[in-house]
């Protein structure tokens, strides 16, 4: 198996990210991957005892956020699958991108620079670099975009 | 003699020996009775509030030797048995930590009542409050606990524990130190607890466990999107009204945890950004919560510390709130029009997702615990005929939902959040601790002077101020400090008897949770799930949507308190 991993958050900040690798997708002739990450830091701020249930939601609106960037990608005339992880974004990416041997990845840039889910700007450089070695798979970025 | 016979008659003779005995004894604590004389009386603080567990010494004056000693009950009456030798000259002696000693010696007429055997009332006596440095130690206690929570540098439960710690630490080590740091004892500390809350809590939490896996939150999001028929504007209110229902009997939190990922979903098959849809959902969750005895946990404790029922929040409360939630669904609509009118044509596979999603998963146990559920609500409403308390009704509730249907005993275990039980009654007793050294009882005095005999000024003054202090610090460890502060009000000012200011608390404190994103636990796990969507909510956006809001709905709700009760 190869093909383009996208990793996706969902959100107008994922719209670029979507567009760059629909775009590498049709360049390549390549199998389209939407990943998402479930992520369950925000339970912190509550004493909820309820992860399962939890986690079993948010994989649904992890489903329907890739579900939703297929339809995008189908319109367009692109093939294009979709995955729902759990654990941390960065250790998922790099896992997923081992598991189907992706020729590409492309990713988002720093949304902001304190949040700790997310890459920070001095981070991201390294991920980079790390997602490239572990995975074999060239990593692309789509344009930056701030919000 | 035949064994048989000789067992009857021993068994005999010991029946007769027995009663014997029994008559004897009878006669005796009778003959007791009739000749032991007290010395009663009832020990109060300046606020008239009863002082438990005072030492009351009876002693000869001239010797100082103790004759007789007891303790002040819960309502701060004593009664103190004449031992039969009386000396010439007595003295009351009576000792009470964080209050000035009292020494009353007896009149020559009152022993002389004693004397003859004939018990004896004091008038009231008023103990002063003594500030000591356990007071100090026990409001920064208390402080610590509030910036802990506040800032999030510990989970809720590790920062109350941390203030438990303390408490007992200066109260046990502290005073081999000095006299002063003791604050109080373990036995004491416990008498702060509230168990009707801690039960009431962990029914509801097992009941809620049982819901959620029914797949109804999922259900009622689709219903809701099927009645509006595809429009934003209709389907806003529906959305609102639903969470705030479910919200009225379950948690906030996991109500709006289940409605949160779901309404993402709707909101992107209809193009809509699901913001518009989520902040005014978490606002109505914390309106409409506000109308029940279960709908929040500062409700509970509000209702078990006043003695309000369920009927009383529906009757006194619940049309506040709905006027509330309606100046709150127009103030929604109007800020979010544009977002509304961005609808699009649904797309028809992500609408097809939706349908799949918005069934129930297990009708059966949905069906049980309907049943189970209406039951517990008639019980709540009709259980005050019968002094039915509400936390015996939720265990009953649980327990038959956990053998009628027969759930994974163990899932159920875990699904109770054990440590916001933990969390209750580590908060019960650091706020015990402020209470026990006085500081509430100054904070009360110091409002009270403040509002004088104004009710209306007290409803505003409690309702406002109780709102606007949500909005910064956790409204639930507030709450359980203003719980003596509103009760003095109640009995001072006139026409507070009806206990109206303890539903302007009820109202400040969970409505002004509104008023920031930190307000309450549920806007947090909802910015959470929306930033994991893509969608953040950062403390200042929900501060521009959210603390209008808390104007009207506060001002709508206490318009309703005033016109209700004035």
């Amino acid at each position: 198996m190869s093909g383009i991993v996208c990793a996706i958050r969902g959100g107008p900040t994922s719209k670029p990210t979507i567009s760059r690798a629909i775009a590498l997708a049709k360049e390549t002739k390549k199998v389209l991957h939407f990943l998402y990450i479930v992520n369950l830091d925000f339970l912190a701020y509550t004493e909820s005892s309820r992860v399962r249930v939890i986690k079993e939601e948010m994989h649904e609106m992890g489903d329907f956020i890739v579900l939703a960037a297929q339809e995008k990608a189908e319109n367009q005339g692109v093939e294009a699958q979709g995955a729902v992880r759990d654990g941390t974004v960065a250790e998922g990416i790099i896992e997923f991108s081992q598991e189907i041997e992706a020729d590409y990845v492309v990713l988002g840039s720093p949304r902001a620079e304190h949040e700790e889910n997310v890459f920070t700007r001095e981070r991201f450089e390294s991920f980079v670099a790390m997602v490239e070695k572990e995975s074999g798979a060239k990593v692309v970025l789509s344009e930056i975009e701030r919000s | 003699m035949k064994p048989i016979v000789r067992n009857s008659l021993l068994s005999l003779l010991v029946i007769i020996f027995s009663f014997s005995v029994f008559v004897v004894t009878s006669q005796v604590e009778a003959q007791d009775t009739i000749q032991q004389a007290y010395l009663v009386g009832l020990i109060e603080d300046h606020q008239s509030e009863p002082i438990v567990g005072a030492d009351v010494i009876l002693q000869d004056a001239d010797s100082g030797e103790d004759l007789a000693a007891t303790e002040t009950e819960s309502d701060g009456r004593f009664a103190l048995p004449i031992p039969p030798q009386i000396p010439a000259a007595m003295s009351v002696q009576i000792e009470r930590a964080h209050f000035e000693n009292v020494e009353m010696r007896l009149q020559v007429s009152s022993i002389e009542h004693l004397e003859r055997g004939e018990s004896l009332t004091l008038s009231r006596v008023t103990l002063e409050r003594k500030i000591t440095p356990a007071f100090w130690v026990a409001a920064m206690v208390f402080l610590v606990v509030l910036v802990l929570i506040a800032t999030g540098l510990f989970h809720n439960t590790l920062a109350t524990l941390i203030g438990v710690t303390l408490v007992f630490g200066f109260s046990y080590l502290g005073s081999l130190v000095d006299d002063g740091l003791f604050i109080f004892d373990f036995e004491r500390s416990l008498q702060y607890v509230d168990w009707n809350v801690i039960f009431l809590i962990m029914g509801m939490m097992i009941v809620i466990a049982v819901v959620e896996d029914t797949g109804i939150f999922q259900w009622l999001a689709f219903v809701a999107y099927r009645l509006s028929q595809g429009r934003a504007y209709v389907l806003l209110p529906i959305l609102m009204l639903f969470t705030g229902v479910a919200s009225a009997f379950l948690d906030n939190v996991t109500t709006m945890l289940l409605m949160t990922p779901i309404t993402v979903q709707i909101a992107l098959a209809m193009g809509i950004n699901p913001l518009a849809l989520l902040i005014p959902e978490v606002m109505a969750s914390n309106v409409i919560g506000v109308s029940t005895l279960v709908g929040t946990p500062t409700n509970i404790l509000i209702g078990s510390f006043a003695e309000i029922s369920f009927n009383d929040f529906l009757i006194n409360l619940t049309p506040g709130v709905l006027i509330a939630f309606a100046g709150l669904v127009v103030y929604s609509a109007l800020i979010y029009r544009q977002d509304l009118r961005d609808a699009d044509k649904p797309s028809e596979m992500l609408m097809e997702r939706l349908a799949e999603r918005g069934k129930i998963e297990d009708a059966e146990n949905l069906k049980k615990a309907g049943i189970v559920f209406a039951g517990m609500i008639v019980l709540f409403v009709l259980g005050e005929q019968f002094h039915l308390l509400p936390a015996v009704t939720a265990l009953m509730g649980a327990t038959t939902l956990l053998v009628w249907i027969r759930p994974d005993i163990e899932a159920m275990i875990e699904a109770v959040d054990w440590t916001t039980l933990v969390f209750f009654l580590a908060l019960f007793i650091t706020v015990g601790a402020i209470q026990e050294v006085g500081l509430i009882s100054i904070i009360a005095g110091v409002v009270g002077r403040l509002v004088g005999e104004s009710i209306v000024l007290a409803m505003i003054g409690i309702t406002v101020f109780s709102a606007v202090l949500s909005t910064v610090i956790a409204n639930i460890p507030f709450t359980a400090a203003m719980l003596p502060v509103v009760a003095f009000l109640s009995r001072t000012v006139p026409g507070a008897e009806s206990k109206m200011l303890f539903y302007c608390l009820s109202v400040g404190s969970a409505m002004g949770g509104n008023g920031s994103l930190i307000g309450a636990s549920a806007n947090m796990v909802t910015a959470g799930i929306a930033d994991s969507a893509g969608y953040p909510i950062s403390y200042g956006y929900f501060l521009k949507k959210g603390f209008p809001a808390l104007l009207i709905t506060v001002a709508l709700a206490l318009i309703w308190l005033l016109i209700h009760f004035l």
